[in-house]
């Protein structure tokens, strides 16, 4: 049984967004609602700023949060696979796991649009969906929160479930590089130009993943909650392997 | 009827029908903004704040109703016979402030019909929130089958103990799950903490005391040649030391939280700066310091209207404490950048202060009405 994971060089992504845009077409997002995404921060002030990015995907944690405190077992973690996904039937939007999962990486869109005009008014949706893009993909199941998001719960990254779940059984990598493989690779990961994510079964004792995370000291991050990510950041010092969260008084800023 | 029990129901007509109509224009209102914005009529994000003003307003409501009930149990328990001019009437209010808080959770929930069903039977063990639906079921038959057994006219303080102390069992149950809730988010260090069951139970029990002292007194009109000796002398009596005492040790927990949390360099605690930067900590601290003294003093509390104001200062100071606590909690993004400032800025939206006044109107409304039917009256 296959444990997927991710590994992010940051030393190698240069954050340009192409992972973002991929899972936005990939996943039928809404505009400036993105499950994976690249987020900027500044640390120091001037003349001693840097600027940095961190690209921040679901964790699929091997201890969620989310699914302990989700009150329907909406969110659940899949064993084959070790993905954390939810279902969208069972999910009554009441936001606990938002709440509960110390990565934000979790959607409830039914509130104001982040980028405006609002796109859910463009291409309207008749099918309780949070909207109806023109160039949305076929996969739907709704019982892994995969597809167009619906009204009233909650979303997040699958790990492109509807590509990894049809690999090859016993396929350490999951590598765009390797031409049988690549449709079973996850959008993010697919077009990352600098070749900064690597995809594989972190059980797997053959896999690049492993290898990456043994030779290059992989961390994860904020691995004091105990959630157990199974997303591995590699930094060589040049970026940080977590954003500073020490948040300045809005009067120092 | 004694002289001791006999309500006022020339006050409660007037009330049911200003709260019915109130209720109908606000739920309205919000059913409507709600259909046709859906969500977006509330201030809430992805940013980092997912549970706004309607959970605040929910859990207000909540605490108070289980902080009813349990001054109810306790003081019919501990007193007996003392107690019973209040006993019903304390009961029926607990449902009613139950019956506004829900009615909110109703419309803040992405499936609220869904979640009636699904909570229950999901056996989601691990989840705070599944155990304190549990709990609150429980809680609402208990005080359900206690309000029709008191008012039974045979009923006795022993015919009624075991039904008594089991709705006294599920409203801390409750009140420790809410603050389990809360208080389990361990990297959110505003809002965790042991102690925060604990907190919850002293806050809803003051609340629940402000709550019995004002709508007690608005049942007769505020005035104090109506209100029965029997109820003025367990106002003015053991019941306003009680009163005090439990504010003491409500400002202990508030108080005791700022000043750790100022010391804290966690990330997260920075809200606390924000929180007694704010006009409104202040606000609170001054409303229930107040209210503290009212009620140590004898003389100023045996005054009707003083005690009335006293209730009053306490609703306002614990239901800022409560906007306090929950948006605290949130403000301070877990990822900051580019997107997400160093600190979150939230208001309610319009929709969000109109669910606040269709629940208290919800509450009067069913409140009185227990007053019209005579429910109130207990025997």
């Amino acid at each position: 049984m296959a444990k997927w994971g991710m590994v992010i060089d940051l030393d190698t992504c240069t954050g340009c967004q192409a992972c973002t845009t991929a899972c936005a077409m990939e996943n039928s997002r809404l505009p400036g609602e993105n499950w994976q995404d690249v987020l900027f921060y500044h640390e120091g002030k001037y003349p001693n700023v840097q600027l940095k990015w961190l690209p921040r995907p679901c964790m699929h944690c091997e201890n969620p949060s989310c699914v302990s405190v989700c009150p329907t077992r909406a969110t659940y973690k899949d064993p084959e696979g070790g993905f954390v996904l939810i279902d969208w039937n069972r999910c009554i939007g009441c936001k606990y796991c938002q709440v509960a999962c110390p990565y934000g990486v979790r959607f409830y869109t039914d509130e104001k649009a982040v980028v405006q005009p609002d796109i859910r008014t463009v291409f309207p949706s008749e099918e309780g969906r949070q909207w109806d893009p023109p160039w949305k993909g076929p996969q739907d199941d709704p019982r892994r929160g995969i597809g167009i998001q619906p009204h009233g719960v909650v979303s997040k990254c699958t790990f492109c479930y509807h590509k990894v779940s049809q690999a090859p059984t016993g396929v350490p990598d999951l590598d765009e590089d390797i031409p049988e493989l690549k449709e079973y690779v996850p959008a993010c990961v697919r077009v990352c130009a600098p070749k900064a994510r690597f995809f594989g079964d972190l059980d797997h004792p053959e896999s690049r993943v492993n290898k990456l995370i043994a030779d290059h000291r992989g961390t994860r991050l904020k691995d004091e909650t105990g959630n157990k990510p199974q997303v591995y950041y590699l930094s060589g010092g040049a970026s940080a392997a977590v954003p500073s969260l020490r948040a300045v008084h809005q009067d120092k800023a | 009827m004694t002289t001791a029990t006999m309500d006022n129901k020339g006050i409660q007509m007037p009330i049911l029908l200003v709260a019915g109509i109130g209720f109908l224009i606000t739920a309205g209102l919000v059913m409507f903004n709600l259909s046709s914005q859906g969500h977006a009529a509330f201030n809430t994000s992805n940013n980092g704040l997912f549970w706004g003003f309607p959970i605040v307003v929910y859990d207000f409501f909540l605490l108070t109703s289980t902080g009813i009930a349990m001054v109810a149990c306790f003081g019919f328990l501990f007193t007996g016979e003392t107690f019973r001019p209040l006993f019903a009437r304390s009961l029926w209010l607990a449902l009613a402030g139950l019956s506004g808080g829900v009615a909110v959770l109703m419309m803040e929930l992405g499936y609220p019909l869904r979640a009636m069903f699904l909570i229950p039977f999901s056996f989601a063990f691990s989840s705070p929130l599944y155990w304190k639906v549990l709990a609150v079921i429980g809680f609402t038959v208990c005080l359900l089958l206690l309000i029709w057994r008191a008012r039974a006219t045979q009923s006795t303080l022993d015919s009624l103990r075991g039904l008594t102390r089991l709705t006294l069992l599920f409203a801390i149950l409750v009140t420790a799950l809410a603050g389990v809730v809360y208080g389990s988010q361990s990297f959110r260090p505003f809002w965790a903490s042991g102690d925060i069951p604990a907190a919850f139970i002293v806050e809803s029990v003051v609340g629940g005391l402000a709550f019995v002292y004002f709508f007690t007194l608005l049942a007769y009109g505020f005035q104090a040649n109506r209100v029965p000796e029997s109820i003025r002398t367990v106002f003015a009596g053991r019941m306003g030391g009680v009163f005090a005492w439990a504010i003491v040790l409500h400002l202990v927990f508030v108080v005791g939280r700022t000043v750790n949390g100022l010391y804290g360099n966690v990330e997260g605690l920075q809200a606390w700066q924000y929180i007694v930067s704010s006009p409104l900590y202040w606000i609170e601290l001054a409303a229930l310091m107040t209210a503290l003294v009212i009620m140590f003093s004898h003389a100023l509390r045996c005054n009707i209207l003083i005690q009335v104001a006293a209730a009053v200062l306490v609703m306002v100071g614990l239901f800022i404490g409560r906007y306090e606590y929950i948006i605290g909690g949130q403000i301070i993004p877990l990822f900051k950048g580019s997107w997400a400032p160093p600190v979150l800025s939230y208001a309610p939206s319009f929709t969000e202060w109109l669910l606040l006044v269709m629940a208290i109107f919800l509450a009067n409304v069913v409140n009185s009405l227990g007053g019209v039917l005579g429910i109130t009256r207990g025997r």
